[in-house]
């Protein structure tokens, strides 16, 4: 059986250059995702941080698995292995 | 034969590729990355045309008017540069750009302090841009290590965020602009720390320290955030053996933008004016397209 595609989420903050090329980036190719606006919501930053031990944005989880910043060649690896 | 290469694609480099599409001269602009140093900006409201945007919007502006102009940047990375011929020679990428003249645009980077933890400690509580990662510290207190303009708009864009605001100065003073000072001061979250220089930032998985001389004594400040604003560095490496440099290490010019290389042209953060300001990189970067052109001309016999 199919396993259902897990929710891409993306920890971002508001003025962050990289979030918005990152988020761009997504939408041009489609791409479904929630976006965690990580400056107002505090328990989410937490989140992030305990999850990737990293305390910088953008960070996306895709698969199961965080990358931090906007790296284009593993979001696109990531995204190829959901397709 | 290219009319000219622009390397970087900050605020200079886009300016003279608006100048380079509308003479029609036949140019690449090559970069690293689109924007520069502006997208990183929080709220930029001292350009000339545009009353107030953020670095993102900024970037959008810069976007929309190289579509207007029909200007594509080529993302690569200039891997060298040399004389070649009566022109030059450009090599990014796998590709080799022959042309009359270069401007070059490549800006300026963070300078870095240089002390145990800085770079264990990067993504992990050590930033050197407030605007991106500066909201991640909610709550917290934050040292701010610096003393000038952009380590008092460090300390400003906190001023809703963090708990407390320490300020690691190594003078005796803060330099900057007044206005900037004046809202340090009024800041009840900040506390100035003048004649101090950090020393180590400390912490385990993520920063929870950094610890600092002041006039000869050790102390320490229990932060979990350090935002290093101590200016900025040229991007010149690459030029150094090429044309001349100040000091500093900005690439020198005069006031049109000439560097010590006839055809070579420079302009915004690299070159030696020594003020960081988007106008000034704008209007640079028209001058020294404007000179490339004129230097041309001159050379055919106009």
């Amino acid at each position: 059986m199919k396993k259902a595609a897990s929710t891409i989420k993306v920890y971002s903050t508001p003025v962050c250059p990289y979030c918005h090329m990152l988020k761009d980036y997504l939408k041009q190719k489609g791409v479904k995702f929630q976006d965690v606006d990580v400056s107002s919501d505090h328990e989410a930053a937490h989140e992030m941080i305990q999850k990737s031990g990293q305390m910088g944005v953008p960070q996306i989880e895709i698969n199961g698995r965080i990358i931090v910043g906007f790296d284009k060649n593993a979001i696109d690896a990531e995204l190829k292995k959901m397709s | 034969m290219y009319d000219t290469i622009i390397i970087g694609a900050g605020m200079a480099g886009l300016a003279s590729a608006i100048y380079a599409s509308r003479k029609k001269m036949k140019f690449e602009i090559i970069s690293k990355e689109f924007g520069g140093n502006l997208m990183f900006s929080g709220e930029i409201l001292n350009y000339p045309g545009v009353p107030k945007a953020t670095g993102p919007e900024f970037r959008s502006i810069m976007e929309r008017q190289m579509e207007l102009n029909g200007i594509r940047v080529i993302e690569e990375t200039v891997k060298a540069m040399e004389k070649s011929g009566g022109g030059f020679r450009v090599i990014a990428g796998k590709k080799t750009y022959d042309t009359k003249t270069i401007i070059i645009a490549t800006g300026s980077i963070p300078r870095k302090l240089g002390i145990p933890g800085e770079e264990e400690f990067a993504m992990k509580g050590v930033t050197y841009c407030s605007v991106c990662d500066g909201p991640l510290f909610a709550g917290m207190d934050v040292a701010i290590v610096g003393g000038s303009n952009s380590a008092l708009m460090a300390a400003d864009s906190m001023k809703n965020i963090a708990s407390r605001i320490y300020m690691i100065v190594r003078d005796d003073r803060l330099t900057g602009h007044e206005y900037l000072i004046e809202n340090a001061k009024k800041n009840p979250k900040v506390k100035m720390i003048f004649n101090s220089e950090a020393k180590e930032i400390t912490g385990e998985k993520l920063v929870s320290g950094i610890r600092y001389v002041q006039l000869g004594r050790e102390k320490e400040l229990k932060v979990k955030g350090v935002i290093i604003e101590i200016g900025k560095v040229p991007n010149t490496g690459l030029f150094r053996d090429l044309v001349n440099l100040d000091e500093h290490g900005h690439i020198l010019i005069d006031c049109q933008c000439h560097t010590s290389v006839p055809g070579i042209f420079a302009a915004g953060d690299c070159a030696s004016g020594h003020e960081y300001q988007y106008a000034i990189s704008a209007g640079q970067g028209a001058m020294a397209l404007l000179k490339a052109a004129a230097y041309i001309a001159e050379r055919e016999g106009g």
